[in-house]
């Protein structure tokens, strides 16, 4: 079967669930006895399975069924969860995502055999159920116990090759509890309650597949309430030419053996009915009731329900999600601009003085029209941040249990959303700065008990929106960062002179962590401290049109702070001109236009500024970094001041035209530009005017 | 086309002829505004609006090394797609003559300097009637290596 097609389908499904997996499993190691977390895992791990199996893929399927078959356990009470059991797990998590990582790149699972991790499991399984079996008498629900070893005459204990009853191997099976209550159950119905045990032709090639008709032929006359090996096995073909199965019917067992029979390459089947004793059916029955059993039959025969709750994450690889009412709000605009265009074009085809009016009218809409599209559009690109942070808590879970020290994630503002081209980009640098804090901001327990604070540290992360950019904390209430440190160390690898290291601010000695081989660390672990980490975080962060900053207390922590754009393709602009050339600059973090008389320009340490409203403002003359000759002015400059978070910078340029709203254009991949140039767009008379970005000046 | 034979177009810089394969090029367009763009490498003139997307523009004689462009009315912009499916970039001539077809008879190899910038680009040289023409090797003159320039 040709399974390629689905491939997508396939991989985009996988890691839904493997994120349900990887929030789930979560849970459960805090809450060990959730049994609604333990049937998500449960549920998440046996889709992976028929999936991986579908697509033929058999490491990950038979990781997944060891993964399910602990998890079986679990659910019916018959193991508990252990520390060790969640490691595994998270063990089996991280190698199921290699394998579609694998699959995503090759097309294959890779070399990698994870075959330990499903040793590991079955250890598990072995010493989780013998734990239980010791523990008896206490519990109540769970008799398994020497009373129903005495009261079943027939059954011992699960072995195949037990020959007690010959070739009547049903009845060497056990029951569990829940099918003894359906047995009793069924006897209280008056229902007989037949086993068998069905011997295929040893030249039967498909015993899935035959089995399967045997089983769809016998539940014609009841309803089969256990199967042994079980029904995943026989659909996998995990035996070898014999079953047994367990109906509840008002057939006899001749009949029902008569009718497994019927189908082609079947050589034998035996039937009896499976007696219970009065008191068991009672015991049984009051048992049901109380728990109000229903039959298992569908469980039995795994018709599990496929549809795994569909959390609303959007994919982000190859698709994205939608909500409908994005899509709804983006037809009724598209509605609208139909309508207006139709106006335009019926305005058009009369035209007169009196309909001038009309037609400003008419524009005006038709602006306001494409405003929303365009929002509208944007909209539907983008996607929660949550898709993106919510590996790190796990991360920082693990890291917690790297470094042998204890800490805690606190996330806000999940909800924030960003453009989709961004999220996929921005999860590498979050989780550099996440390990950063957790290995280098935060001091060890110990440490922090000693000077007074709470010996678990505490990491924040914040998403925002403010105005036209989304931020992002990363904070940590640990040591801060010693900037002493940083200048001793850059001058005794001599990257810095000794002027220099005078000379320098406070922030530039921070900022100096941007740069390459720079590091306080004194010892390089291996999740950090090599000092190549910061300055790639950087240079991914303003490739993306955001920027980073980082703030430090020392003793009280560190923050850094990351802003990216939020929309991408219109923007609100002003059109300026500089050096005799024309171009925009968007308005986001535009304060004001002033008009400034050029005395007022003063000079502090060598830096041109300005005095405005009790703030000393920096000047920028950009023309000189654009290089070009700024027109001269007689009395007075035209400074465009402009904000960066807490800072502010005053531009000089030689003329406003005015406000408009342009189109971001790139401005292709094969020229260079300063960095200042964030792109181009094309005015209304098709000049093309470049965009400048304000904030790479501060 | 018949096999074995290519067709190039013809343009002319200070008298010499240089041949662009025509299998890369999309368009030739009139010369017109050109925006500068601070920053970027010396041998491009900026970039300018192409129905609606953003072009750069090279200069060819920058490139190649000769003197500076001084634009008339047969000034040509020819639109180039380095790669197939990516994005064009535009190189700016003279003067665009023809289009000619050659034979693998007509070309010719000649062993260059590495100094003499020019004859870097060439993938061959061409002959039409009494021309030698520059065959240029469109990938390397526009996609650069990371070091040079």
């Amino acid at each position: 079967m040709d399974v390629s097609q689905y491939m997508e389908m396939f991989i985009d499904e996988s890691e839904e669930h493997l994120q349900s997996l990887n929030t789930h499993i979560l849970v459960l190691e805090k809450e060990p006895d959730n049994s609604e977390t333990i049937n998500e895992i449960f549920r998440a791990a046996h889709s992976l399975k028929g999936m991986s199996g579908t697509m033929g893929y058999s490491k990950m399927q038979k990781l997944t069924h060891d993964m399910e078959n602990v998890l079986q356990e679990v659910r019916n009470g018959n193991m508990k969860v252990t520390s060790r059991l969640v490691d595994v797990l998270f063990e089996g998590l991280d190698a199921l995502e290699a394998y579609l990582e694998n699959i995503q790149k090759d097309g294959n699972e890779g070399p990698k055999d994870y075959s330990e991790i499903s040793k590991s499991l079955n250890e598990i399984l072995e010493e989780g159920l013998k734990a239980e079996d010791g523990k008896t008498e206490d519990k109540d629900k769970k008799t398994e116990t020497k009373e129903e070893k005495s009261s079943e005459v027939e059954s011992e204990k699960i072995k195949k090759t037990d020959e007690k009853h010959g070739k009547y191997k049903f009845k060497d099976l056990y029951f569990e509890e829940h099918e003894k209550k359906a047995i009793a159950k069924a006897h209280s119905l008056g229902l007989n309650v037949v086993g068998l045990t069905i011997y295929l032709q040893e030249y039967c090639v498909l015993k899935g597949a035959r089995a399967f008709m045997v089983n769809r032929n016998i539940e014609e006359y009841g309803e089969i309430i256990k199967l042994y090996p079980s029904a995943q096995d026989l659909e996998d073909e995990n035996y070898d030419f014999d079953y047994s199965a367990f109906v509840v019917t008002r057939e006899s067992p001749d009949k029902i053996a008569k009718v497994a029979s019927g189908v082609s390459e079947v050589k034998e089947v035996v039937a009896d009915y499976i007696r219970m004793s009065d008191e068991e059916i009672e015991k049984y029955s009051i048992a049901a009731e109380q728990e109000k059993l229903k039959l298992k039959a569908d469980r039995i025969l795994g018709n599990k329900p496929r549809t795994v709750k569909k959390e609303k994450k959007t994919v982000v690889n190859r698709s994205v999600r939608v909500d409908i009412e994005k899509l709804d709000a983006l037809m009724n605009q598209v509605s609208e601009l139909i309508i207006a265009k139709n106006s335009l074009v019926s305005l058009s085809e009369e035209p007169d003085e009196s309909n001038e009016g009309e037609f400003d009218e008419l524009l005006d809409y038709l602006e306001r029209i494409t405003t929303n599209l365009h929002e509208s559009v944007m909209k539907v690109r983008m996607v929660p941040i949550e898709s993106v942070v919510n590996r790190f808590p796990r991360m920082v879970r693990d890291i917690s249990k790297q470094l042998d020290k204890q800490m805690e994630l606190y996330m806000t503002g999940e909800e924030t959303e960003l453009d989709r081209t961004l999220i996929d980009e921005i999860g590498e640098p979050l989780m550099h700065l996440l390990r950063n804090a957790a290995d280098h901001g935060l001091e060890s327990n110990e440490e922090r008990a000693l000077i007074g604070k709470e010996p678990v540290g505490s990491i924040y992360l914040d998403a925002y929106q403010e105005g036209n950019t989304v931020v992002i904390e990363v904070r940590d209430d640990g040591g801060g960062i010693n900037t002493e440190n940083i200048k001793k160390s850059e001058l005794e690898k001599g990257h810095i002179s000794q002027e220099q290291a005078d000379a320098m601010t406070e922030k530039e000695l921070i900022d100096l962590l941007f740069k390459p081989s720079v590091s306080t660390a004194e010892k390089i672990t291996n999740i950090s401290g090599r000092g190549v980490g910061l300055d790639v975080v950087k240079t991914k962060i303003e490739a993306l049109g955001g920027d980073i900053e980082a703030r430090t207390e020392l003793g009280q922590g560190s923050t850094f702070i990351i802003r990216l754009p939020l929309t991408l393709a219109i923007l609100q602009s002003l059109m300026v001109v500089i050096g005799g050339e024309r171009y925009a600059i968007p308005l986001g973090n535009i304060q004001t236009v002033e008009k400034i008389e050029k005395d007022e320009i003063k000079t502090l340490q060598g830096k041109e500024v300005i005095y405005l409203r009790d703030d000393i403002i920096p000047i920028i003359r950009v023309a000189e970094v654009l290089d070009c000759e700024a027109e001269k002015k007689e009395a007075k400059e035209i400074v465009i001041i402009f904000k960066k978070g807490d800072r502010q910078g005053g531009l000089v340029i030689d003329q406003l035209h005015g406000q408009q709203e342009i189109v971001i254009k790139s401005i292709g991949k094969y020229i260079k530009s300063h960095k200042i140039v964030s792109g181009a767009t094309i005015l209304g008379n098709g000049d093309v005017a470049l965009i400048l970005d304000v904030n790479s000046l501060i | 086309m018949q096999e074995g034979r290519l067709q190039y177009i013809i343009a002319t810089l200070d008298k010499e002829l240089y041949g662009f394969d025509v299998r890369y090029i999309e368009s030739i367009i009139e010369m017109q505004k050109i925006t500068r763009v601070p920053g970027s490498q010396k041998h491009y003139l900026g970039v300018v609006n192409l129905r609606g997307e953003i072009i750069p523009v090279m200069s060819l004689r920058r490139k190649l090394g000769l003197a500076d462009d001084e634009f008339t009315d047969v000034s040509r912009i020819i639109i180039v797609r380095p790669e197939a499916g990516d994005e064009t970039v535009g190189i700016a001539v003279d003067e665009v003559n023809e289009v000619i077809t050659l034979g693998i008879d007509a070309l010719d190899t000649l062993d260059y300097d590495k100094k003499d910038v020019s004859s870097n680009y060439n993938i061959a040289i061409g002959k039409s009637g009494d021309n030698l023409i520059n065959l240029l090797n469109i990938t390397k003159l526009i996609i650069e290596e990371e070091d040079s320039n």
